[in-house]
């Protein structure tokens, strides 16, 4: 059995960031990922990190596009802290080594992002994902930690009231392990891919949310699910906003600029939840295109402009979609794109757990509140991972030895074996796709509560199923039909708290839209949502708002 | 929109080392549109036919790296690459694991090799004590600067280039395309202080073992071009340490030979270039094929306009003129 | 056809064979060579490693020449393929073209960007064709079974050379088929053969050259053929050296491209410098003999 001070899950940007503030600390780090760290999903973010750099901007008013962002459900302490921090943040990746675009007098490149009242998005051509998650994998390299690599996390252990440590399959060996630890962060990312149309990546299962859940963590705030507006229509793939940030404008099929009607001022820079609603709308209207879906303009831009600051997405809409951007309009559907909720903390990274952290999308602190600005989550994994990693290290200086008992190994590995013994059963990947059909279908941008009722008995039916999941790739050596059936665990899961916490809550805000409670309500809902696990189910409780200095308004862009 | 689909026929590279003993080839038929991705055909047969057959994969969108494999011989990202051009080139669509690393079980390979070696080339910030970053605000660049960084940060880590090089399994020396690439974006990096010594160091450790045969830039799909990038270490190195070892010592032997008479003169080169010890262990071999070849010795006459070569190098090769 | 002819260093030196059968050939299928004292060497890539804009300079100055001329050009070596393309394609650059016209200037030199640069692989298989070429062969290569080895720079970058696949190249298979021998598919054809680092680290050259001649083999090649001399002299003038560092025998000929076509059109081995070669390859004439008389 391995041993260390601080087990980091994840290593995205919101992992390393903890790891690195926990080794700076003079921890024994360790990082568990199941991909390779410069594979994880923070890679895939485009557009860029907010921060309130330039003269004629303030985190003031970085401060108050995020709370109007977050439809006033975001805690102002929290955004105030995390804005705040901004700056430093920006300045601190830069100094590890990332390259950002510059401006022509050297400084900082910005472009202008949704939500945003002035252009405060610090941006890497269109990766700026890659090019931080980068900078910080290679700046960590210069602190000493152990990394488990390709090890899936399948559980958490706590006795007598705190962290032990973790279970997690080792993907090469085949093999279960234990680690103990004084503490835990968990930086996990999103687990979109409970939804069929999504921006994730394949490995976004949301394995430590999960975990956490199951031995006791809230998860905070689930019901709000963020949709991007522009995803490529077959694949799911992410246009970036700074498509738009640079001049793209939507078209429905009747060739109307729509987005006029629903943000008369900012148009297509109004906030996601907003241009996905409108999309949606359109759609269902029946003034999309035949086939269901409406066009991202950018041909007006000009070939060198495209090829330059939009490159990405020039290659992606030419490799993935047969479509040059240059010439043509791009079909786009809105997808899920990022999980507003996840193990709910404060801002310090800590759970209600002793010894558990969360930090990055894993985490919901919350500072987007009911709806993200973009450009705000690259800045949360690093803001709060740090604040996580650090928390996580004062917390194991004191801590007394982790305690893993034999038997901890042997009941997490029994029921995950009894999956390969048997000689029929479910198939993993198939209960997955049901999963992800009805999430698309019945827990989308328009929610029904006729739907989501039957939703949360589908969702259930499902994981009935899954109780008998078959696996029946029998080799010890790199085994995904394994940790296929381990990843639907973890999506089941979190797909039933999602549509138990939407269906609770009556009223629309943000992210989140009630066909049957269309107006937002203040008196009634200004507060977040706490699931609990129960053998029978999530249990909800509600924890209130923080409020600094903004009243909550009606939000118009 | 239109979905035409095609049959994609596809041989599958299959190997479990804990079960077989060899290799094997599978066979899968599958109805695609044409400009679906290898990656897609591939996920699509694990989840309705063969569970079994083992990958790695992620983003979907080649950002993240992990689905770089061997598709009709081409080193390339599977998710980038639509099924519809290979069936056209080939008539099948062959599968197989990255080159160069061992295979661990399918399509999955051992890359221990390749972190390694970007790990040697100590791929981190090293700052410059005596000319530390501003305190509170970005390190200014210029746009010369800005400029070098056109190509290195686009690399993603997959490692084509690696399994396309013919150079790494010949010769564990050689760091390979990617961790060189990597060296370039440090010593272009104005905030780093050790450009001079990882120059020095990867001299010494494998620079010079660069083919340039430009397998890796074809390979790469984020037009990263690494033996563009290794071509341009090598002039730095040259530029800011002279000749050290064998490799600068050639190729400016080389340059210094034809500036004497416009054409090579073969025999003064290898005089030129060798090391006593090297020329030595030559001897033998240049006995040999000079009883073949008896021009080997021949010294070549000046080219008509030789002085205008000559013109050109004082132009552009005296003091360090070939800085890019 | 008319064509400036830039034979390279070697092709006038150690390589003289090559010139030879070049000659041989060019005369047999109508195209004239026409000469200039006045080219230098095109860097072979190593002037590019030392300092590339005299590499692009020099080479600038070359075609310039041919330009001045009113021809193309044509190479019989990939690496002068790949140089003199090199030059060509950054000559499209306002930026490279601002930094390297004050230096031609100062030579009298000034270049367009007019020229196209040809290897003879193309011109046979382009100008002059495949269906004229198979008119003209008088002894098909039948019985032969040949693993083409194109040289890295005839190909690559392909943003330069544009001239076939880069890895998965068939312009040279086609032609062997035309002269009637086998062509041997396996994938070292496109791989490099060591030289650039043959006075580098001369054993891991070896080794590679072995890779490629051990694949080509294992794939059931008689014999090897190749555009590129310096090619030649990593695959056969250092053959040897190459089976004593892997211990095992290679034993395989290396013909230049010329010299096949060569065979094919009527030419005697001596007309071609064959017996010039360190491998001897009247193992694979006797092939060509063999099947031509069943």
């Amino acid at each position: 059995m391995k041993r260390h001070d601080v087990v980091v899950v994840g290593a995205g940007l919101a992992g390393q960031r903890a790891a690195l503030a926990a080794a700076e600390k003079g921890r024994d780090v360790a990082i568990v990922s199941k991909l390779h760290p410069l594979r994880s999903h923070s890679g895939a973010a485009q557009g860029g990190i907010n921060a309130a750099l330039g003269k004629e901007d303030s985190a003031e008013t970085h401060i108050y596009d995020t709370v109007k962002g977050s439809d006033y459900l975001g805690d102002q302490d929290a955004i105030e802290f995390f804005c705040q921090e901004a700056g430093p943040t920006v300045v601190e990746m830069e100094h590890f080594g990332t390259i950002f675009s510059r401006a022509d007098d050297g400084s900082l490149a910005r472009r202008p992002f949704g939500g945003a009242g002035f252009p405060r998005t610090i941006y890497a051509a269109d990766r700026t994902g890659l090019a931080l998650l980068q900078a910080l994998w290679e700046h960590l390299e210069t602190q000493s930690f152990t990394l488990y690599e390709e090890w899936d996390l399948t559980n958490l252990i706590v006795r007598d009231g705190r962290v032990q440590g973790i279970v997690a399959f080792d993907r090469r060996r085949g093999d279960f392990e234990e680690l103990a630890a004084k503490s835990v962060v968990i930086a996990t990312g999103p687990f979109g891919r409970v939804y069929a149309r999504t921006t994730n990546a394949h490995s976004c299962t949301g394995d430590g949310v999960a975990a956490a859940y199951a031995v006791g963590a809230y998860l905070k705030d689930m019901e709000f699910v963020q949709f991007h507006p522009t995803a490529l229509l077959e694949s799911g793939i992410l246009i970036t906003e700074g498509a738009r940030g640079e001049g793209g404008i939507l078209k429905n099929g009747q060739e109307e600029r729509f987005m006029t009607r629903y943000a008369p001022h900012v148009q297509e820079l109004a906030s996601r939840d907003v241009v996905s609603r409108a999309i949606a709308t359109e759609v269902m209207e029946g003034r999309g295109f035949p086939g269901k879906y409406v066009h991202l303009e950018l041909m007006h831009l000009g070939r060198e402009l495209i090829e330059s600051r939009l490159q990405e997405i020039c290659d992606f809409c030419r490799s993935f979609a047969g479509i040059d951007p240059v010439n043509e309009p791009i079909p786009v559907m809105p997808a899920q794109h990022y999980m507003m909720g996840g193990v709910g903390t404060n801002l310090r990274g800590e759970t209600n757990i002793p010894g558990l952290f969360a930090a990055g999308e894993a985490a919901c602190v919350s500072i987007h509140g009911a709806n993200r600005l973009g450009g705000n989550s690259l800045l949360e994994t690093l803001v709060f991972g740090k604040q996580a990693g650090l928390a996580a290290a004062e917390f194991a200086e004191y801590a007394p030895a982790a305690v893993l008992h034999e038997s901890d190994l042997e009941a997490e590995t029994s029921t995950i074996r009894a999956m390969s013994n048997r000689t029929e059963g479910e198939d993993p990947q198939r209960l997955r796709s049901e999963l992800q059909a009805l999430m698309e279908g019945l827990v989308g941008i328009f929610r029904k509560p006729a739907e989501l009722t039957q939703a949360l008995s589908q969702v259930r039916a499902l994981k009935e199923r899954f109780s008998a999941v078959r696996v029946v790739d029998a080799s010890k050596v790199y085994n995904i039909n394994l940790t296929d059936a381990l990843e639907t665990g973890h999506l089941l899961t979190l797909a039933e708290v999602i549509v138990v916490s939407a269906l609770a809550r009556t009223e629309s805000r943000g992210a989140h839209y009630r066909v049957d409670f269309p107006q937002r309500d203040d008196k009634n809902w200004m507060r977040h949502t706490l699931a609990q696990r129960t053998p029978s189910g999530p249990t909800l409780s509600y924890s209130s708002v923080a409020f600094t200095r903004w009243e909550p308004k009606e939000r118009v862009y | 929109m239109a979905t035409a689909t095609i049959t994609a026929e596809m041989d599958v590279f299959r190997f479990d080392p804990t079960s077989e003993s060899k290799p094997r080839y599978q066979r899968y038929s599958l109805e695609l549109p044409p400009h679906a991705p290898v990656l897609t055909a591939l996920l699509k047969i694990r989840e309705e036919t063969d569970p079994t057959l083992t990958l790695r994969y992620s983003c979907r969108s080649a950002i993240c790296g992990s689905c770089a494999m061997l598709i009709n011989a081409r080193s390339r990202l599977a998710c980038q690459t639509p099924v519809g051009p290979e069936m056209e080139r080939h008539g099948r669509i062959v599968i197989e694991p990255m080159g160069n690393q061992p295979v661990l079980r399918d399509l999955v390979v051992e890359t221990e090799p390749f972190w390694r070696q970007y790990h040697r080339v100590e791929p981190y910030l090293k700052p410059d004590p005596l000319r530390p970053m501003p305190v509170g605000k970005e390190t200014p660049m210029t746009p010369t600067e800005v400029k070098r960084f056109q190509e290195t940060p686009r690399c993603i880590a997959c490692g084509a280039c690696y399994s396309a090089c013919p150079a790494v399994t010949a010769d564990p020396e050689f760091p390979g395309p990617m961790a060189l690439a990597k060296l370039y974006r440090y010593v272009v990096d104005p905030r780093d202080g050790a450009h001079q010594d990882r120059l020095l160091r990867i001299q010494t450790s494998g620079l010079w073992l660069c083919l340039r045969c430009h397998l890796c830039t074809e390979a790469c799909p984020k037009d990263v071009r690494p033996s563009e990038r290794i071509r341009d270490l090598k002039e730095l190195a040259i530029a800011a340490q002279g000749v050290t070892e064998p490799g600068s010592r050639h190729a400016v032997a080389f340059k210094d030979n034809i500036a004497e008479k416009g054409v090579l003169n073969e025999f003064k080169l290898a005089r030129q270039s060798l090391g006593p010890s090297q020329l030595l262990g030559q001897l033998s071999q240049g006995v040999k094929i000079r009883r073949r070849k008896p021009e080997l010795m021949k010294k070549p006459k000046p080219i008509d306009g030789h002085a205008e070569v000559v013109k050109l190098y004082e132009l552009l090769d005296s003091d360090e003129e070939g800085t890019p | 056809m008319r064509i400036a002819y830039y034979p390279g260093c070697v092709a006038q030196e150690s390589g003289r064979e090559l010139d030879v059968s070049t000659r041989w050939v060019c005369e047999k299928v109508g195209i004239e060579l026409v000469e200039f004292p006045s080219f230098s060497c095109c860097g072979s890539g190593f002037i590019d490693e030392a300092n590339q804009r005299l590499n692009l300079a020099l080479n600038a100055r070359n075609l310039a020449i041919a330009e001045k001329a009113g021809l193309d050009l044509l190479t019989i070596c990939s690496t002068c393929q790949g140089m003199l393309s090199l030059a060509n394609h950054r000559w499209q650059e306002a930026e490279t073209r601002a930094q390297l016209e004050p230096a031609l200037r100062q030579i009298g030199v000034a270049y367009r960007g007019s020229v196209k640069v040809k290897h003879l692989l193309q011109v046979l298989t382009e100008d002059i064709g495949l269906a004229q070429l198979k008119t003209l062969v008088k002894r098909p290569l039948s019985g032969l079974k040949v693993g083409a080895f194109y040289g890295c720079h005839l190909l690559r970058p392909q943003a330069e050379l544009g001239f076939d696949d880069p890895e998965d190249p068939h312009t040279f298979e086609d032609l062997l088929t035309a002269l009637g021998a086998t062509p041997v598919m396996y994938r070292g054809r496109v791989m490099c053969c060591g030289f650039p680092i043959l006075f580098v680290k001369e054993s891991t050259a070896n080794r590679i050259a072995a890779n490629q001649i051990d694949d080509a083999r294992a794939h059931g090649a008689d014999a090897m053929a190749t555009p590129c001399p310096l090619c030649h002299i990593s695959l056969d003038s250092y053959q040897n050296r190459a089976e004593t560092e892997v211990g095992h025998s290679l034993k395989t000929p290396i013909f230049h491209l010329p010299q096949l076509v060569g065979l094919a059109l009527g030419a005697t081995p001596d007309q071609l410098g064959l017996p010039r070669h360190l491998v001897p390859t009247d193992g694979a004439l006797a092939k060509i003999a063999a099947k031509a008389s069943t």
